[in-house]
């Protein structure tokens, strides 16, 4: 049962490292409340990190402080050492993709046309669609098995299928980077093991905020536990994912299996909910 | 590959980096299929936009022909003899001329601030009116008319203008304190609409004698009767430079489609691109409604029916709905003035006419899309 707290990470935020995603004690206030305290994080290139925590966590605002959509109210979030800002909305688009929640829209848009979006910073006003767009397009179609739809209407999508087209979209970015927001909600267990099957097999250095952690467990290489905007636990599934800490961070209690083979990583540790009441547990460490 | 398989684990494994569809490499005819729809829409658009000048000129009262109107625009700039009677050549190039032009560019013009604001606010419904614009320049236009604000050195189309900017920046200050986002953007604009709205009454109410409230109501329902040279080439240059700066900004446009956030994502300057267009939008707003009055609905309607055809990518949809609302008001107005001669019918009322079942018909699409 071991654990790195707050302090800990933060510790070891001095330095930025030069390849890759980087965030260094980035903070953001809103209402004069402390929504990301402090967090710094550096997956390592082409790994999976996930991040867990209860509602309200700041798993949100730290996808999208990481994104550079919302700037830091101190601290830095850094591509290959040059801190967001630095590099410029076009330029982090070109080699950083973002899938949301539920990004919706009411404009009659055909998959294709919703997947070509990706290309937008790669492109120059006025140019027309090179060969280099449609091969992307094309690309990220087919690594989504979507070819069959892309001319089809994006309203008449499954839920499953609308998720898909916007992992297809931001592949279609070419990124380096991919920060997915929960991308399995309202999505059934195939539909959901079938995204993250498809997440955790490109070669792109993934951030993603997940609820559920025996989904978590399965497919992220490292952890990283917020609560109350804090850093409150980082290591690989098996050091995080424990009892003792779903009960001071969630509030449940659970049983937590070990994989059978610590060797295997295919093989992870498992999670079951025990009805009770809530846990009182201690306040967090 | 993959190709056409429901998503299996592993299916979606698969990583070949050259996997296009063999009979397509490239997509390279679809590409070039895109581009001569493209080339031959526009072509096809030009010629009825043409055509639809022509023949517009030709209705009316006196009996012009086709021909007549060829001459009279060949002699006036300088390909060939003058060959109409003074009063005939008069008609063509002083009175129906330049009514049909500034039709076209007020079409045209609305339109594609139509579009603009449509995708920019995320709002089917937004339409240049919704910014207030038109209201703030009625209420301009008035002060000069009525209360002689200016002392005569300011003209009508003037005091429209700052009135346009005046209320704009008064929703954009609005919009801005209250959150900037799109709905809040929208309700500061139907605000800022009230209040001007009210003002111009007011003003028209206690200060105009029955004269001047005629003219300024017909003015305000919108109306191309006054039409002359020097509006349209007012209109048609600021058209120009929109246009242009709309273009200029078509895929950041396309980005919004998800949200703010989602172009953010997509590299596009948001706070800035939504400043300069919203800016365009306004000025051009400002500078047709001070030439030929609040025409309405001519933005809310046109982007729909030219989506409906070229489908919502901005390269294509600002030209093909701009050639759409330039051909539509140009029949409007010629509806709107020869359908009760010799009395003239503001193309304002004939707009808005047939906008408010399209608007309804809009309302009640996006009431089944949601």
């Amino acid at each position: 049962m071991t654990y790195e707290t707050a302090e800990v990470t933060e510790a070891t935020g001095e330095t930025v490292p030069a390849t890759g995603l980087a965030a260094g004690r980035v903070a953001h206030k809103a209402g004069g409340r402390l929504i990301v305290d402090g967090i710094t994080l550096t997956p390592r290139p082409g790994t999976t990190l996930g991040l867990l925590g209860p509602n309200g966590s700041g798993k949100s605002t730290l996808l999208r402080l990481l994104s550079g959509v919302l700037a830091p109210a101190s601290g830095v979030v850094t591509l290959d050492g040059t801190p967001l800002p630095r590099l410029g909305r076009r330029e982090t688009a070109r080699r950083l993709a973002v899938v949301d929640q539920h990004a919706s829209t009411q404009v009659e848009l055909t998959v294709r046309e919703v997947v070509a979006l990706g290309r937008v910073p790669h492109r120059r006003p006025w140019s027309a669609t090179t060969a280099a767009d449609e091969r992307a397009v094309e690309d990220a179609l087919d690594r989504t098995s979507l070819t069959d739809r892309a001319g089809q209407s994006w309203h008449t999508l499954s839920g499953g299928e609308r998720q898909r087209a916007h992992i297809a979209r931001a592949l279609a970015q070419a990124p380096r980077e991919l920060l997915l927001d929960e991308p399995t909600n309202h999505l059934d267990i195939q539909h959901q093991l079938d995204l993250l099957n498809l997440i955790a097999s490109l070669p792109v250095t993934t951030v993603i905020a997940l609820h559920d952690l025996n989904l978590a467990a399965m497919f992220c290489d490292e952890i990283l536990v917020l609560k109350e905007g804090r850093a409150y636990a980082h290591g690989t599934p098996a050091e995080v994912i424990t009892e003792r800490l779903i009960a001071e961070v969630y509030g449940v209690r659970a049983r937590v299996t070990p994989a059978a083979d610590p060797t295997d990583p295919l093989d992870h540790p498992s999670v079951r909910f025990l009805r009770s009441p809530p846990f009182p547990g201690p306040a967090g460490s | 590959m993959s190709t056409g398989r429901t998503a299996a684990p592993d299916a979606v494994r698969s990583d070949g980096p050259g996997d296009v569809r063999l009979d397509d490499p490239g997509g390279v005819r679809r590409r070039l299929r895109d581009r001569l729809r493209t080339a031959l829409l526009t072509l096809a658009g030009l010629a009825v936009l043409f055509l639809s000048l022509a023949f517009a000129i030709t209705l009316g009262p006196a009996d012009i022909s086709v021909p007549d109107v060829w001459s009279a625009v060949a002699a006036h700039l300088g390909w060939g003899e003058a060959e109409l009677t003074p009063i005939r050549d008069g008609i063509v190039w002083n009175l129906r001329m330049p009514r049909t032009v500034l039709a076209a560019v007020c079409g045209a013009g609305l339109a594609v601030c139509g579009v603009v604001l449509q995708s920019l606010l995320r709002n089917p419904l937004a339409d240049p009116f919704v910014l207030g614009v038109s209201s703030g320049a009625s209420t301009g236009a008035v002060a000069v008319v009525v209360l002689g604000v200016g002392g005569g050195v300011l003209t009508v189309s003037a005091g429209a203008f700052i009135g346009a900017v005046l209320s704009f920046s008064l929703v954009l200050f609005l919009s801005h304190t209250l959150g900037d986002t799109a709905d809040r953007v929208i309700l500061s604009g139907v605000a800022a609409m009230q209040l001007f709205s009210a003002l111009t009454s007011f003003v028209v109410l206690t200060a105009a004698d029955a004269e001047t409230t005629r003219g300024v109501l017909f003015w305000l329902l919108g109306s191309l009767s006054g039409a002359a040279w020097t509006d349209v080439w007012m209109c048609a240059a600021v058209l120009f430079v929109a246009l242009a700066v709309c273009l200029l900004h078509a895929r950041a446009l396309d980005a919004f489609a998800f949200g703010q956030d989602a172009a953010a994502t997509l590299g596009v300057h948001v706070a800035r691109v939504r400043l300069i267009l919203l800016c365009t939008t306004a000025l051009l707003t400002a500078a047709l409604v001070s030439s030929a009055g609040a025409i309405g609905f001519v933005g809310l309607v046109l982007p729909h029916a030219a989506r409906a055809v070229v489908g919502a990518g901005h390269p294509r949809l600002l030209p093909v709905t701009a050639l759409a609302g330039a051909v539509f008001l140009i029949w409007v107005d010629t509806l709107a003035r020869t359908v009760l001669d010799p009395q003239e019918v503001p193309v304002g009322v004939v707009t808005s006419l047939i906008g408010v079942p399209a608007f309804v018909v809009v309302l009640y699409r996006t009431r089944k899309t949601t």
